[in-house]
């Protein structure tokens, strides 16, 4: 079953929210960069790597790993999108 | 002297606050982070021996290949760094530089214990000291004003936020000019997760993160503080040097009393005048006297209540660190150090 764009940015939502702001969703839009925004860091985004590999059964190259890909929930939704 | 904790409600089950952001209790007083950890603790086991296979198998692709150093290690002299280091000298025999970033508030107890640990497992050692006034008015600023996005206050003071921010940019361009393949960090269990414990780095993701990292600042100490930071010309020039971070304090056995023991058979002494959270550092009080100030949380109380979870510190333990107050002492000796 193929998960709709709003389901992906739900479960991407739900990882930032618990791991990073422990709960605390108020300063998270949709394009919030993560790194501008302080809410995780060079290092936090191979959590987000891992998690993302685990949930959706996708592999991440080390070149994927730029923020154009990875940087606020609508890069990583595009990004998968095209992986899955 | 601990805060009265009867007019303050923490989780039954770690130590986190009432006043810890964006936190829930359920009927029996748990907080939703430890409801959470559940799911997670049943893979724990697994995960650790995974990644010490993962560590193995690193290590022995990249020892001895470069030209003088298989690892740097952010060394700051507290108990953590420090066993990390004896951990890959003694058990993977790498050969290590030390690199410690002397912040003008470095014990002197933790400063002898550099130099006998460096002494006693034969590894070189950089000290990096940057000028007084520079530090002053970054800590000064850090103290107060609020520079650093909220999400960033949740894991760590603004004042230990921007000292580290500096120690991983040092380590990884030194890393970068030596062509060192593993940069490692002695991160307590609960600091960093498993799952960031062997990073490789990333040129592109290192630039943005380092773009965040002076734009938090006003521009002028933000000038001041750039030639800590990677170079932009490094990114393409050293692109194919970019090292792996390592923190194995996470998935290897930790216990705060027995890594001391076997410290302190090396020469190592905890030192006695650092706050219950440090081993090293004489500003780290004042750093969270001005965090519960303003945020109302200790900082150190994620790092401390995710160790009460993964059961590697004993809560009545947790609770001493967190809801001691801080030494008047000591805040007092950096205030007025930093002319606050």
């Amino acid at each position: 079953m193929s998960l709709s764009t709003t389901d992906i940015k739900a479960k991407i939502r739900d990882f930032i929210v618990e791991n990073f702001l422990f709960g605390s969703a108020d300063e998270l839009a949709d394009d919030t960069s993560f790194l501008d925004g302080g809410i995780i860091d060079s290092t936090g985004v191979l959590e987000l790597v891992e998690f993302l590999e685990e949930e959706f059964s996708v592999t991440i190259d080390d070149e994927e790993l730029i923020p154009e890909n990875l940087d606020s929930i609508n890069c990583v939704t595009a990004f998968l999108e095209k992986k899955l | 002297m601990t805060r009265n904790l009867e007019k303050l409600k923490i989780c039954q089950r770690c130590i986190l606050p009432e006043t810890f952001p964006g936190i829930t209790f359920d009927d029996q007083g748990v907080c939703n982070h430890c409801r959470r950890e559940e799911k997670r603790a049943a893979r724990a086991p697994g995960k650790k021996a995974d990644y010490r296979h993962r560590l193995d198998d690193l290590i022995a692709e990249v020892r001895d290949q470069a030209p003088c150093y298989d690892a740097i290690m952010a060394y700051s002299g507290g108990k953590d760094s420090s066993y990390t280091m004896k951990l890959l000298k003694e058990r993977y025999g790498l050969r290590i530089l030390a690199l410690t970033f002397d912040n003008h508030f470095i014990s002197p107890a933790s400063l002898e214990n550099i130099a006998r640990l460096t002494d006693q497992l034969d590894i070189d050692h950089l000290n990096f000291t940057i000028p007084w006034p520079v530090a002053r008015d970054l800590f000064s600023c850090t103290a107060t004003r609020d520079i650093f996005p909220a999400p960033t206050l949740l894991r760590a003071s603004a004042i230990c936020t921007a000292c580290i921010g500096i120690v991983k940019s040092l380590v990884l361009k030194t890393a970068l000019e030596m062509s060192i393949p593993l940069v490692a960090f002695g991160w307590s269990p609960g600091q960093a997760p498993i799952q960031s414990a062997i990073m490789k780095t990333n040129p592109t993701l290192t630039a943005k993160n380092q773009q965040a990292m002076k734009n938090a600042y006003p521009p002028e100490l933000s000038r001041r503080l750039e030639r800590y930071l990677i170079p932009a010309v490094y990114y393409d020039r050293y692109a194919d040097r970019f090292p792996c971070n390592i923190h194995p304090l996470a998935f290897f056995d930790y216990d705060e009393e027995a890594i001391k023991k076997e410290l302190e058979a090396t020469g190592w002494r905890a030192p006695e005048d650092t706050d219950t959270n440090s081993s090293n550092c004489l500003l780290n009080a004042f750093a969270n006297q001005c965090h519960l100030e303003r945020h109302g949380f200790h900082p150190y109380v994620w790092e401390i209540a995710n160790m009460v979870r993964q059961g590697v510190m004993d809560r009545d333990e947790g609770i001493e660190k967190i809801y001691t107050d801080q030494n008047a002492n000591m805040v007092d000796y950096a205030r007025e150090k930093l002319e606050l």
